[in-house]
């Protein structure tokens, strides 16, 4: 009987773990998987590839969840969606086996290292990212027109229908390729990747650069998460605990963030996030046996650095919004 | 409006039904996994060891309809994920019907083409696994 009683709390801990990373990922903008797969590997022992098989599965759930409800809104340009998932899933396909390859010949220290660069590389755009701004219209250019990138939808906060025209298709869909391979071999939705081909390359709207990122995040996990499932990589009791706490935490991120008016709270959601990229870093070249340092040397050291970051992204970030006020 | 079916508000509701049915069969399928102790002949602390662990290798997806029949937990929630798996594929199967409706060919055959990249994916990838 305490047998029992000790994995229902085992299981019970892990769905609590994904109710934390899916509010933080929700809050910070980085999706729940960007925190699961740090916290997973790191505090719960659990081995890398299967914290990443079932961070994709949760994936899912989530990107279905809200997709769901943006979809309604018609704001989501399924197009653009379906048009760039072509490379999505494509890059899938090429980033799972890449995992699958690299954890049958015992090189997972690789992926610390590689998902401690990208978290830190998608924070840095995710904080200094502007609240809400039109895009400035650039001239359309032939995929405009032979990809039909051209598209409308009601502002709700504008009280306006904004209409906007997607420029540099096969730029994007150079772009989604990579954000694909991240996805399958990271086990995360690689939201930032998405929204920098469809923002900065296309020249989309924010709003429906990030709604139409999240309807994309679904498939191309689909198509990782089956290649992790018949390679053995995806654990049943790890992955049911997640994609429950994962969805019930990003019900509870999306109504938090509605309720946040002081937007400096998010700096310190940005800091744990640092803070969990460096410990993968650490723990990579530890793991790697390139570093030799005790685990408490670790976590301060993460600590230090991620308060470092942070405080400069904070400082860089405060100037800037300076800067423009003057300009205005 | 017309008339018309409106397609967002079915895929909509096609992505809300398939989250909360695999959720459905995931929660059930743990509870299962509880009042049984384990599943697939298996000691729930067998189940849930990470180290020495049963992963989805080890289940057969032929062996779902017996699996649920015979209560197996395990197989509720591998029933449960694949529902999340097909959950957002299905709305390329409903985007594929909007287009065909608009008979714009072009964008009919990128959404072939991605799901020949996920159905390769899902049947001719695992040959070689």
């Amino acid at each position: 009987m305490t047998a029992i009683l000790y994995i229902a709390l085992k299981f019970l801990s892990i769905v609590v773990g994904g109710i934390a990373a899916g509010t933080l990922g929700s809050l910070t903008g980085l999706g729940g998987a960007t925190v699961l797969v740090p916290l997973l590997s790191l505090f719960y022992g659990i081995p890398i590839i299967f914290a990443t098989g079932a961070s994709l599965v949760s994936t899912i759930a989530t990107s279905a969840g809200s997709a769901s409800a943006y979809t309604r809104e018609k704001i989501t340009n399924v197009k653009v969606g379906i048009g760039l998932e072509i490379a999505t899933t494509a890059g899938a396909i090429v980033g799972s086996l890449t995992a699958v390859y690299i954890n049958n010949n015992h090189y997972s220290w690789m992926i610390y290292i590689i998902f401690g660069a990208v978290l830190l590389g998608s924070l840095i755009p995710t904080v200094q990212r502007g609240k809400y701004e039109e895009p400035v219209p650039r001239k359309a250019d032939w995929s405009t027109k032979l990809f039909q990138l051209a598209g409308s939808y009601y502002d709700k906060r504008l009280k306006k229908q904004v209409n906007y025209e997607g420029v540099r298709w096969w730029l994007a869909e150079f772009i989604m390729f990579f954000a694909g391979v991240i996805s399958g071999l990271l086990g995360i939705g690689s939201g930032a990747l998405k929204v920098l081909g469809m923002d900065w390359a296309m020249n989309l709207p924010m709003k429906v650069t990030t709604t139409t990122s999240n309807f994309m995040i679904g498939i191309t996990a689909a198509t990782g998460s089956s290649i992790y499932w018949y390679n053995g990589y995806i654990q049943v009791f790890i992955a049911a605990a997640t994609a429950i706490g994962v969805l019930i935490g990003s019900f509870i991120g999306a109504k938090i963030l509605m309720k946040i008016t002081n937007k400096n709270i998010r700096w310190i959601f940005f800091a744990i996030l640092s803070f969990l990229g460096i410990e993968m870093l650490l723990r990579g070249l530890q793991k790697s046996s390139v570093l030799n340092i005790s685990l408490n040397i670790e976590v301060v050291a993460s600590a230090i650095f991620a308060f470092i970051m942070i405080s400069g992204l904070y400082i860089h970030t405060k100037r800037g919004v300076e800067k423009n006020a003057k300009g205005n | 409006m017309q008339k018309e079916i409106d397609l967002d508000l079915i895929t909509s509701y096609v992505l809300r039904t398939g989250v909360l049915l695999s959720l459905f069969f995931i929660a059930f399928g743990t509870v299962l996994l509880f009042v049984r102790n384990g599943g697939m002949n298996h000691t729930l602390s067998y189940l849930s060891n990470f180290s020495n662990s049963f992963d989805s290798h080890s289940i057969p997806l032929g062996g779902i309809p017996a699996g649920l029949a015979a209560l197996d937990g395990i197989y509720y929630i591998t029933t449960g994920l694949w529902v999340l798996i097909f959950t957002p594929i299905s709305v390329v199967f409903i985007a594929i019907i909007d287009f065909l409706k608009e008979k714009n060919r072009l964008y009919v055959a990128m959404s072939i083409i991605v799901l020949f990249n996920l159905f390769f994916a899902m049947l001719v990838i695992p040959r070689f696994a």
